[in-house]
């Protein structure tokens, strides 16, 4: 191994890595509250809507789901370049969509899994079904899915990096371009290996920390999560 | 045939099992009764080594269970067990459960192992159901094949542990039936159970456990008529009450 | 506007052939090492069974488009080897989903009853052989949904080998489309081959876990 490392030249870029690094958290955490809040929507209306809308809610999980995520990139990057979107924009969006279809299924196997009777008693009681959404069955079901948002989170970060595919500065984007800049091809790529595991851990630990027992309770399935 | 002597066993701090002694000669039937957390189930594990023991010793028709060097598969080839939850294999079908150790075990060919499980199955009443899944089988019948599954490595003597209380009352007898006739074939067993009736029939002699220890020892018809200890009084008197 | 996949129909499929031979054949290393990985964990070997643990540790918080540039420019580079795209892709893609497919498992594994165990060992079978005829059979089987899941997973990575010019379906639509501009038509294509093949599998995987899950 003729290889002779020298891990300065990462710190003399340092300013790129830190770029990077916000721009993968900038990415990722706008996503997640897409993901969120689009995955929520939808999720209720497959639990809970019209025969219609639950066919539309299982339509949609799969085909967004059975799409790769680089192909989602490409179709709002390229396909839809009429829109003029920036690519932050391009894959903030691709990310939020794809990211929502298994927020989608979480939710909606929240709701169902929820006890049948809390949803009745809350109507016998004269709620409307809106108050009872908000009121009863929300609650029980956010605290129950957390662990499972959180590994959506966690994916979320990692799938991130396809976004250095059409030129968004993260940190798979800046460590192509140290690479070219410093050929220490070596250090540069175990750096962002690193960077990543760090991320993904620190945020594995302060979710976890946050939910403290319930996060426990409940290990998220990460296989309903996927992708690069 | 089965020789315990002195045995003691804990988990860490917490003794399970306090100086136990007793045997069973060739061809007896003994009962094991006694409270739950009396260590009879663990009592009756250790006698083929799989839970061990700290203190005292188990030997088998001659072969020290707890010694270091003893081939363990080979002596549990010769020693059956029948377990409260039955444990039937529940990717075979019953023939299959009845055929795997003959195969792996005794090394007997496919064929042979096929035409002593088919008679097997049919010895318990089985015989139709030779190609049905465990899931498929109600609690009785799939205590009867892990009876058929036991009794195909030809062992000398085989342990229950509690084999009809994990059944619904109506398929108690059908079980019993068959380990009553096992007995009546000379088959040499130590059972632990709470089917007084069933002990009182079949029995040579009833051991009463309570708290880990050995607390009597005694023909069936002594035990039932004047029990020695005062434990046992009550025992008796609770289980035989409904 | 639809002649462009029809004019490009040999290349194309030529693509989709790629993507399937390399998910194929990470496919079938990857569940070997997943396997291997799995049964040393389960059975705690020592010093091996930590090692797999950092292994699946690493793996678990990388992005797979860092592991295989990782493996395409990194090690190379470190080791001074020279590889292909098409190498680098099937090495980084079994490495990655091997450490995946180990948990899934692992988990299989572990969901077996020590009861019924302990019922094997009894009559008279050696460790050894209880863990080939009934752990990994019953193990295995309980986890068929995850696992087919996994090699969906994998097949929509490969689309991320197109970044290093392997001509898989989406390396070879890109360079159709950079030839005659037609993004929307060759991506909702793409797109849609995706589908089929992953709807293919997923129903391939239900039927199959149907047919041969063990039932308790």
């Amino acid at each position: 191994m003729n290889y002779s490392f020298d891990w300065s030249a990462l710190w003399l870029h340092r300013d790129l890595i830190v770029s990077g690094f916000i721009t993968t958290v900038e990415l990722a955490s706008i996503s997640l509250v897409l993901a969120t809040v689009l995955g929520m929507v939808i999720g209720t209306c497959g639990a809970v809507g019209s025969r219609g809308l639950r066919v539309f809610a299982v339509g949609w999980v799969e085909l967004i789901r059975s799409v790769p995520l680089l192909i989602h990139m490409y179709i709002w990057y390229m396909a839809l370049a009429v829109l003029k979107l920036p690519a932050f924009a391009c894959a903030v969006l691709a990310l939020s969509i794809y990211s929502s279809a298994y927020v989608t299924e979480i939710v909606r196997a929240g709701i169902e899994n929820l006890p049948a009777g809390q949803a009745k008693a809350a109507l016998a009681s004269g709620l409307t079904q809106f108050q009872t959404l908000r009121l009863v069955i929300y609650p029980q079901v956010l605290r129950r899915i957390l662990p499972s948002l959180a590994s959506v989170f966690s994916q979320l970060i990692k799938d991130s990096s396809l976004a250095s595919v059409i030129a968004v500065a993260d940190i798979t984007y800046e460590a192509g371009a140290l690479d070219g800049m410093t050929f220490r091809t070596f250090e540069v790529y175990a750096m962002t290996l690193v960077l990543y595991l760090v991320l993904v851990s620190i945020v594995n630990r302060l979710l976890g920390a946050l939910l403290g027992s319930s996060m426990r309770a409940s290990r998220p399935s990460p296989r309903e999560l996927s992708d690069a | 045939m089965i020789d315990i002597q002195n045995v003691s066993k804990s988990y860490g701090a917490i003794p399970v099992l306090q100086d136990c002694s007793l045997s069973v000669k060739r061809g007896e039937v003994v009962v094991v009764c006694g409270p739950s957390g009396s260590g009879k189930s663990t009592l009756i594990k250790c006698v083929n080594g799989l839970e061990p023991y700290q203190a005292g010793s188990i030997t088998v028709a001659g072969v020290e269970v707890g010694a270091r060097h003893t081939d363990l598969p080979k002596l549990r080839a010769k020693i059956g067990m029948v377990f409260q939850s039955f444990e039937l294999y529940p990717h075979l079908c019953a023939l299959d459960n009845v055929m795997l150790a003959q195969i792996h075990v005794l090394r007997r060919s496919r064929d042979e192992a096929r035409t002593r499980a088919m008679a097997l199955l049919t010895r318990v009443g089985l015989a139709e159901r030779a190609q049905q899944m465990p899931a498929d089988l109600s609690g009785g019948q799939q205590q009867r094949v892990a009876i058929a599954r036991t009794l195909a490595l030809d062992p000398d003597a085989i342990l229950l542990d509690e084999p009809t209380s994990a059944l619904d009352p109506e398929m108690v007898s059908e079980v019993l039936d068959v380990i009553t006739a096992l007995a009546r074939d000379g088959m040499t067993m130590m059972v632990v159970t709470h089917e007084m009736g069933f002990a009182r029939r079949v029995a040579d002699r009833v051991i009463f456990m309570d708290q880990g220890r050995v607390v009597e020892d005694t023909a069936t018809q002594t035990f039932f008529a004047a029990p020695a200890s005062a434990r046992a009084k009550e025992f008796l008197s609770k289980i035989l009450a409904h | 506007m639809h002649d462009v996949i029809f004019v490009n129909r040999d290349f194309l499929a030529a693509g989709l052939l790629a993507t399937l031979q390399i998910s194929a054949i990470a496919i079938v290393c990857g569940t070997l090492i997943g396997a291997v990985v799995a049964l040393l964990r389960y059975l705690r070997v020592p010093f091996a069974a930590r090692f797999c643990a950092l292994y699946v540790g690493l793996i678990q918080g990388a992005p797979l488009l860092v592991v295989l540039l990782f493996c395409y420019f990194a090690l190379p580079a470190l080791f001074g080897y020279k590889t292909t795209a098409y190498w680098a892709t099937v090495l980084s893609f079994s490495v990655f989903i091997g450490a995946y497919l180990a948990e899934d498992i692992r988990a299989g594994l572990q969901s077996v009853s020590p009861k019924l165990i302990q019922a094997a060992l009894a009559s008279g079978l050696t460790m050894a052989q209880v863990l080939r005829l009934v752990v990994l059979p019953i193990g295995v089987r309980s986890v068929i949904p995850p696992i087919i899941g996994q090699y969906v997973r994998l097949i929509k990575f490969t689309s991320v080998a197109s970044i290093i010019s392997v001509q898989e379906l989406t390396g070879n639509a890109l360079l159709v489309n950079a030839r005659v501009f037609e993004p929307a038509t060759i991506l909702s294509f793409v797109a849609i081959v995706y589908l089929i093949v992953c709807q293919a599998v997923s129903l391939f995987g239900r039927w199959l876990n149907a047919r041969f899950s063990v039932r308790t």
